[in-house]
């Protein structure tokens, strides 16, 4: 049985888990619009969101029950964040701030879960914040939210983000180079840094538990040795375990960070 | 008199101070135990921080570069801009987390 079991995940390298897989072809107009695996596991995720989100919000009651203590926290923590980091012109952010917070940690925690043995490779777990055109799409559409804002509440004077008021004329050359540079990093590094971090700790994780089946294949004094990578194994999903949510709250407390930049632009 | 006062249920208000005086117990505890995550949160950030304004340097010389035909003079110039911006990025990264350290 082992046997069989360490054949047929021999095959699967670290880097399978990461391959879109169309489940409905479908084109548009020339362009490639399948319904993939990703979207199953996007879909998969907003669906458990919703789900939850109306068990908590169908018996509203005074002293909260177990689902609804659960989102009672979570509005509170993101609607904390929001109100400290950028202030009372904050509130209006929330829907949005939450919205994402929720999405990449499900999205994170979702591609945590083990895959069906035996189901097709379509519908094995994937994980949607592993795909950095995923992360760089959410980087995009909070960059471009701060800007549209910042351009519509502070006007011209949104630039100076780029030259703080009180600059001496001969840094301008070295400074604003400097602070448009920083500027247009955010975007990246707010991207990569939520998809490398998944995709780095799904390698590691897909390695040590393949070092594990090579072991125990091997047999005799090898299979004993399996006990190490096991271990191992397990300490890496506790430290994505917390990566998972980590990211989820480094990206929206980013998200928040810039925003109040460009609500507080005109006061530099 | 003291019987009477047992039996009337406490206020919403009463316990809703009682609470939060736990709940203050609480957090202060998790805060300490949380300061480890926290402290990965802001290592992976400083690392990338750094990196993407290199790369967005660099890539801006590179393109500016393409324009004027001056391979490979103002990428160079770019990549020292970049890592200046990466400096102010990581500087900024600290300022507000140590900014948050101090509210809490």
């Amino acid at each position: 049985m082992i046997d069989a079991a360490f054949r047929s995940l021999r095959a699967a390298g670290p880097m399978e888990q990461f391959e879109i897989l169309p489940i409905v072809p479908l084109t548009l107009g020339g362009l490639d619009i399948s319904f993939t695996n990703s979207a199953l596991w996007m879909t998969i995720g907003v669906g458990l969101t919703i789900a939850f989100f109306y068990a908590a919000t169908r018996r509203r009651t005074l002293i909260p029950g177990r689902t609804q203590s659960i989102a009672e926290i979570l509005h509170e923590f993101v609607a904390n964040l929001v109100r400290d980091t950028i202030g009372h012109d904050g509130k209006k952010f929330f829907p949005y701030v939450f919205t994402l917070f929720i999405f990449i940690l499900v999205a994170n925690y979702v591609g945590l879960l083990p895959s069906i043995p035996g189901s097709p490779h379509e519908i094995h777990t994937f994980t949607t914040t592993s795909h950095i055109i995923v992360t760089f799409a959410l980087a995009m559409v909070t960059i471009s939210i701060v800007l549209i804002y910042g351009f519509a509440k502070n006007g011209l004077k949104f630039f100076k983000l780029f030259a703080p008021s009180g600059l001496p004329i001969w840094l301008m050359p070295i400074l604003v180079p400097i602070e448009v540079i920083s500027f247009l990093s955010r975007p990246i590094s707010l991207g990569v840094r939520l998809f490398a971090n998944m995709l780095a700790g799904h390698i590691i994780l897909k390695l040590f538990a393949g070092f594990v089946i090579a072991l125990l294949g091997a047999g005799g004094f090898a299979s004993v040795l399996a006990i190490a990578p096991f271990l191992g194994s397990i300490a890496i999903f506790l430290l994505e375990f917390l990566v998972a949510a980590l990211q989820a709250y480094v990206f929206a407390i980013l998200t928040c960070i810039y925003l109040s930049d460009a609500a507080h632009a005109a006061d530099h | 008199m003291t019987d009477g006062a047992k039996q009337d249920p406490p206020s919403l208000d009463e316990f809703s101070q009682r609470l939060d005086a736990a709940r203050g117990v609480k957090e202060a505890k998790e805060n300490s135990r949380r300061t480890g995550s926290v402290a990965l949160g802001r290592a992976f950030r400083v690392g990338s921080e750094l990196l993407a304004a290199l790369l967005v340097g660099a890539l801006l010389g590179w393109g500016l570069d393409t324009v004027f035909s001056s391979r490979p003079w103002l990428m160079l110039v770019g990549i020292l801009f970049g890592f200046a911006a990466g400096i102010l990025n990581v500087n900024r990264a600290f300022k507000e987390s140590n900014g948050e350290a101090q509210k809490d």
